[in-house]
């Protein structure tokens, strides 16, 4: 379970407080969006899961399981089970995308104690993973996600997400700049790891992608906090109010 | 107006030196005639210094301040293990190996035998004491050299070297792997001269090897000029590797003249070295030829590397590509400087030049300095140069996917250098450098949790 405890947070060195105090439960075996305007926060949102140092947390907590997330280090996050499929996917040059595979599956495996996949049993793996969500050999070749069209980082990160096998699962704006098709791709690979022991965050500024990733609950960020909580059925009245009555920031 | 200098103790040194050693060097004759206008015209100019443009940071009457000429060695007791284990990831290289201890052909660690048809390489001393007229125009030095007081030293002290002659169309498949390795406990200045000529459409790969040996000599100091004459048609790859030496001081100078429509591709690795000079001249004898210069220059401690490239364009159509990629620790210093020169009749030149560093602390510095001197108006150059900390978007990238933070780096610094790397075509070859190089990365960074 996800529970975020009154959570603020402010770019790092004193800057701007982005959120303004968000409380949020995510129980496993559910979905949960979070809906809200540009710069509500839910990037923000996603990248402090996901530990990323250029934000501040000044107060409240984020606990996986019961055990609080602030003092892990990214990596230290990902071996709990977090993983954070980026809105914009990092271009690696130079770094072939088989060895980043290889690299991060057999570091979090090594974390959680399980034995790390020898050379055939990783290429088995990858191969069998790739095939499902229809990534190409060619692809794997290539240096990480350069070159890759918006659809291809898209599916990069969900092979990833896959392969990682992770239970607490962040999409920031997974379908932005994707086209239909694209999205029902990964929405598809998004869905099959829908299961009893794993949690889902999903990121979207746009009702569309929740017609592929059906979630359980949704929540309008705006101005830096949850301002409303509901079913599925908000998204859809979301799409045609937009988010006029929410205030940007909080008062 | 006479401006006196003030000898430093090594110029004084060098100078007493030669008197010393000069009669035990090969060659008489025009030779000994050579070497002692080199030592006069040494005399007058002193070492470089920052005051002269292209040693500006480089200054060598202020770091060399305790250099002596080497004394002839004693019988050398390397045998080819210590030589194998000295050359590290190269050693297991399908190639025909010269070896030259102290700056002398070890004739026994060499595989002279087994060269393949319109191959001859020999001794330069061998070929010093034969004194043909064709060597002596080679030697004598032209106006640019005349000026270089760093070329000079080398011409005065030359002891040995390598002279590889390609006749027309022969493809030795085996590159040629020149070793130079120290024996003595003294170290001192060893000056190494190598002369290659390719003929029309023949092709060539050499690799000089500067290796360092466990417990080696206190401060080597290595003075080489390789002159590389490649005839039309022929493709030449040369490439050149210093390393885990962090005593060594070495000045290399590397001379290249290309015909019509030949190729030469140059990479130069360089790993822990106290410091490095390597200087290209390239220059070329007709048009439409490929140019490939390369490299990665990898410095901690106070280590000190510069490269230096001139590149002179005086016929049409050729293309140029050079490639640097440095990644400096503590407070070492990379230097780069790059000028490419495009006469008014060397049209549809196509150059580009790339100088990118790794700066992996704050006190580390990167001097650049890309010159373009452009005369004709037919052409495409380009060049750019940075120097940046390892992005730290992408370390948090590789670290969200659960890649430890010391992992993260050394996979991107290696992957940065890779790049450079990858410019070598000769599959063998390139996976021995970039072994050296992930060797040297990750020597005192470990990326074990």
């Amino acid at each position: 379970m996800l529970e975020i405890d009154n959570l603020h947070v402010r770019i790092a060195d004193g800057g701007a407080e982005i959120l303004t105090g968000i409380t949020l439960t995510v129980p496993k075996g559910e979905v949960h969006a979070i809906m809200g305007p540009n710069g509500s926060g839910k990037s923000t949102l996603a990248y402090v899961l996901a530990g990323r140092d250029d934000y501040e947390v000044t107060s409240g907590d984020i606990r996986w399981n019961g055990e609080s997330l602030l003092d892990l280090e990214p990596d230290a996050r990902a071996a709990k089970g977090v993983f954070l499929a980026f809105q914009y996917p990092m271009e690696i040059p130079g770094v072939a995308t088989m060895t980043f595979l290889r690299a991060s599956v057999n570091a979090v495996r090594k974390k959680r104690g399980i034995k790390e996949l020898t050379t055939p049993e990783f290429l088995k793996f990858v191969r069998a993973k790739a095939a499902e969500l229809g990534v190409k050999d060619e692809m794997l070749k290539r240096p990480l996600n350069v070159g890759f069209s918006g659809g291809e980082k898209k599916r990069m990160e969900i092979l990833q997400m896959s392969m990682l096998e992770p239970q607490l699962c962040v999409l920031d704006e997974t379908d932005s700049g994707l086209d239909i098709d694209a999205i029902r791709i990964v929405s598809e690979g998004a869905n099959k790891l829908r299961s009893p022991d794993r949690a889902m965050l999903v990121i979207t500024h746009y009702q569309r992608l929740l017609t592929y990733i059906q979630p359980d609950k949704v929540h309008v960020l705006a101005g830096g906090r949850i301002q409303k909580t509901g079913g599925k059925e908000l998204a859809l009245e979301l799409e045609k109010t937009g988010y006029a009555e929410f205030k940007p920031r909080a008062a | 107006m006479t401006v006196t200098l003030i000898k430093t103790k090594t110029e004084q040194g060098l100078l007493a030196d030669f008197e010393r050693d000069h009669a035990a060097l090969p060659g008489t004759g025009w030779v000994e005639r050579l070497r002692r206008d080199a030592i006069e015209s040494f005399g007058a100019q002193g070492l470089p210094h920052r005051r002269i443009e292209a040693w500006k940071y480089t200054d060598l009457r202020e770091r060399l301040t305790d250099v002596s000429a080497a004394p002839v060695a004693s019988q050398s007791t390397i045998d080819r293990a210590a030589v194998d284990k000295a050359l590290g990831p190269l050693a297991s290289l399908q190639a025909h190996r010269i070896v030259l201890i102290d700056g002398r052909w070890a004739a026994d660690l060499c595989d002279a035998k087994k060269l393949a048809k319109g191959v001859r390489v020999q001794s330069l001393a061998a070929a010093l004491v034969a004194a043909p007229d064709w060597l002596h125009a080679k030697l004598t030095p032209d106006r640019a050299s005349s000026a270089d007081a760093i070329a000079a030293l080398n011409l005065a002290f030359m002891s040995d070297g390598v002279l590889i002659e390609i006749d027309a169309d022969a493809a030795p498949k085996k590159p040629i792997l020149l070793v130079n390795l120290r024996s003595t406990d003294n170290g001192g200045l060893v000056a190494t001269r190598n002369i290659v000529r390719v003929g029309a459409g023949a092709s060539l790969t050499l690799i000089e090897a500067h290796a360092a040996r466990d417990g080696g000599p206190a401060q080597p100091h290595a003075n080489v000029v390789t002159d590389v004459e490649i005839g039309d048609r022929a493709a030449v790859v040369h490439i050149q590797v210093v390393a885990n030496a962090p005593t060594t001081t070495h000045l290399a100078h590397w001379r290249a003249m290309i015909g019509t429509e030949a190729s030469y591709r140059a990479f130069q690795l360089t790993a822990g070295v106290k410091l490095a000079r390597n200087e290209l001249t390239i220059a070329f004898s007709g048009p439409d030829a490929k140019l490939d210069i390369s490299g990665a220059f990898l410095g901690s401690g106070n280590d000190h590397i510069d490269t230096t490239l001139v590149v002179d364009h005086s016929t049409t159509g050729c293309v140029a590509r050079e490639l640097f990629k440095g990644v400096l620790e503590d407070r070492a210093r990379g230097v780069f400087q790059g000028k490419v020169i495009v006469q008014p009749e060397a049209q549809k030149t196509d150059g580009k030049q790339m100088a990118q560093v790794l700066m992996l602390s704050e006190d580390a510095e990167f001097d650049s300095k890309p010159e373009l001197e452009i005369y004709a108006d037919d052409v495409v150059c380009g060049h750019g140069s940075t120097a940046a900390e390892i992005d730290p978007a992408m370390v948090f990238y590789l670290r969200s996917r659960g890649i430890p933070l010391a992992q993260a780096r050394a996979m991107l610094t290696e992957s940065f250098i890779a790049e450079a790397i990858e410019k070598i075509e000769d599959e063998a070859v390139r996976e021995a450098l970039m072994a050296i190089a992930v060797a040297w990365l990750r020597r005192s960074s470990p990326t074990k949790d």
